[in-house]
């Protein structure tokens, strides 16, 4: 029995071809897999960022060949063919130990284009969830899944490798609470749009931000950025008002001259009684005059303060990477262990059986030369059972512990020796 | 009993701000939260302490400086424990335990030996000057470190520094809010404590100023703070320069009530 894993990834494939061979339906895909005698179990991950089939087979070779044909021909949409040069290209292959590795990383979200993010681990789920529901998933690749989300939740509780923001637009709500104590009373300002601000500014009222205002240079267009927000919509003329009420300003407007001058910022400031103002400038050339973070209750942030943070912190996720790679190694080996030990359950069974068989035809005999009523023979039986199943429970646990390790599998031919299994299995057959 | 239960407080503060300390070094929120349940336990000790100092026959009373400067820690911590039910300071432990831990501290060494100074006459003024002045330069004590922690995040957020800790620091909105409500408490506390040592003075030695160092430097104090809080509240003071103050202030109180105590 093997565990075959067959995928491509954001660092092995374009997003097109990515694109090409996404699944959004995965289980006739995984009912056709296991409907093959080569593959045992199966389960299916597909995201934007992957593209992965995993299998447990007693058959390698046509496991592997099958698992290609299923990229070339069944993930691929009818209408778009995608070649074989162009697969093998991009496809990468994991077998047993790296395969099971591979299974971990991915649901802690070390394998993720950005390292630590939450949503993998949903995806995992549900995509084992779909495995289970059509049958595809069984008690090895459940277990393998099941042993994943563990780690992942032991990588992310253990490491602080989702702690810090790594998107631009999160690094702003992080600050933005950094500054205040609660956004959901906190005004905002929108001057201009773009697709970064309007990010930004999602993140912000994802954490609570509601009360929001846009300020265009087109009435139009602030008119059509306000309906979308809930906002209320101004012209550029009554700025320093408008500063003066709000905590946040978030500006991106086109433009060589900076729009939040000193100046403006010291006469807004002049009705703020302190209060802090946290300006976000995702302008590019700025729209805000740096010079304004000089001023005490401003807090200026541009896009490339706001990309170097981010990028810090992405750097710090990946140190916290070695750490949790060694939470997966530490799993990884906890699951081998558990994998390894199944080779022991044939033995064991058998080995009950026999002792069994063997209780049950001397009891028979015994019986057969005493007689005793109901209750006496049924005493005896229990007598027998228990006489049995003690003389069985230590070298049965013997088995199944040191099943665990490689070297274990002495201990296993040992017992079929001493038992006489193998005889009786050459017998049987 | 009371000195026990001094020692006991002394160590828990000192435990909860090592675990505070150690909880920002290793990024890790579960000591930060420890660090605060210490310190409740530790305030917990603490009063014990003043309650099984106050069923003493007679009570010893609260005019010398070990047990002025130990109740201040107590009241300070007390205050500081009951704004966490509304902002969220947890961070500011770092400093509060710290601080609090020399105060109980500096009292369990030297309660035994501490010869209260009884003004003959003067009712429960020495008492009642003891516990305002005292509670007024706890929450005033409050207000200084959540300035300086103020000071400190106003300055990284500036130099847009990523966060050094690992479990959120209180935001400049929480510590300013802090510095804002215990100037508002503390101040008229310090008033009214300013006001009772007067009587006091004037109970005990039919005068109402003796022109004690003491008193010169408590009225000086008093008229700094008094500035500090007209500029907070009557002259829109900015958070930055509010905090700075409140460090400063706080600073230059304890010098003028403490320090000038002690080297006199």
């Amino acid at each position: 029995m093997r565990i075959v894993l067959l995928g491509m990834n954001h660092r092995t494939a374009p997003l097109d071809l990515r694109e090409r061979l996404a699944v959004h339906d995965p289980a006739p895909v995984l009912q056709k897999l296991v409907a093959c005698d080569e593959i045992d179990e199966a389960v299916l991950i597909s995201t934007c960022n992957r593209v992965e089939v995993v299998v447990v087979t007693r058959s390698y070779d046509a496991a592997r060949l099958r698992l290609r044909s299923i990229f070339a021909r069944e993930l691929a949409s009818d209408s778009i063919e995608v070649s074989t040069s162009e697969l093998d290209a991009c496809l990468y292959e994991h077998v047993d130990g790296d395969a099971m590795r591979h299974v971990l990383r991915v649901a802690s979200s070390l394998d993720s284009m950005v390292v630590g993010e939450p949503q993998i681990l949903g995806q995992t789920k549900d995509a084992c969830r779909v495995a289970t529901e059509c049958g595809a998933a069984g008690p090895i690749l459940g277990r393998l899944f099941q042993h994943a989300f563990a780690t992942a939740k032991r990588v992310r509780s253990e490491t602080r490798i989702a702690e810090r923001p790594v998107s631009v637009a999160r690094v702003a709500v992080d600050l933005a609470r950094q500054i205040f104590e609660n956004l959901a009373d906190k005004q905002a300002l929108l001057i201009g749009a773009g697709e970064m601000i309007e990010l930004a500014l999602e993140s912000l009222r994802k954490h609570g931000l509601e009360s929001i205002r846009v300020a265009n240079r087109t009435p139009e267009r602030a008119q059509e950025l306000a309906a979308r927000f809930g906002a209320t919509a101004h012209g550029l003329d009554g700025l320093t008002e408008l500063i003066a009420e709000v905590d946040v300003v978030l500006i991106s407007i086109g433009g060589d001259d900076p729009i939040l001058t000193v100046e403006l910022l010291e006469r807004a400031l002049a009705s703020r009684w302190g209060r802090p103002l946290f300006v976000i400038d995702i302008g590019v050339p700025r729209n805000a005059d740096p010079a304004i973070n000089k001023l005490d209750p401003v807090y200026l942030y541009d896009i490339d303060d706001l990309a170097s943070l981010a990028r810090k912190n992405a750097d710090e996720r990946q140190r916290e990477g070695v750490l949790a790679e060694s939470i997966i190694e530490e799993q990884h080996q906890r699951f081998e262990g558990w994998l390894t030990a199944l080779r022991a359950i044939p033995t064991i069974k058998h080995l009950r059986e026999r002792v069994e068989s063997i209780r049950v035809d001397e009891l028979e005999r015994a019986l057969r030369r005493i007689s005793l009523d109901d209750d006496q023979r049924e005493a005896v039986e229990a007598l027998t059972k228990s006489i049995v199943n003690k003389i069985l429970h230590a070298p049965v646990s013997k088995l199944r512990r040191e099943a665990e390790h490689e070297e274990g599998i002495v201990y296993l031919e040992a017992a079929r020796a001493l038992f006489g299994l193998d005889d009786e299995t050459s017998d049987e057959e | 009993m009371s000195i026990h239960l001094h020692q006991l407080a002394a160590a828990l503060y000192l435990l909860a701000g090592l675990v505070a300390w150690t909880g920002m070094a290793l990024r890790s929120a579960r000591l930060e939260r420890g660090s605060v349940w210490l310190l409740a336990g530790a305030a917990l000790a603490h009063l014990g302490a003043f309650a099984t100092l106050h069923s003493l026959e007679p009570p010893p009373p609260l005019t010398d400086l070990p047990a002025a400067v130990s109740f201040m820690a107590c009241a300070g911590t007390i205050f500081f424990l009951a704004m966490l039910r509304r902002l969220r300071l947890d961070g500011l432990t770092v400093l509060v335990a710290p601080a609090a831990f020399v105060g109980a501290f500096f009292a369990a060494l030297q309660l035994p030996e501490a010869e209260p100074a009884v003004v003959a006459g003067s009712g429960s003024w020495p008492h009642a000057h003891v516990l305002l002045a005292s509670m007024g330069l706890a929450f005033l004590g409050v207000s200084g470190m959540a300035g300086m922690l103020f000071l400190a995040e106003h300055r990284r957020i500036k130099a847009k520094r990523p966060i050094d800790a690992g479990f959120p620091l209180p935001t400049l909105e929480a510590l300013d809010l802090a510095n804002r409500v215990s100037l508002a408490v503390g101040f008229p506390l310090l008033t009214l404590g300013v006001i009772a040592g007067m009587i006091w003075v004037q109970k005990s030695q039919g005068v109402v100023w003796s022109g004690s160092v003491h008193e010169i430097w408590s009225v000086i104090a008093w008229t700094v703070y008094a500035v500090l809080a007209g500029a907070r509240f009557g002259a829109s003071q900015g958070s930055r320069q509010a905090a700075a103050s409140a460090v400063g202030g706080f600073a230059f109180l304890c010098f003028a009530v403490i320090g000038v105590g002690l080297l006199t």
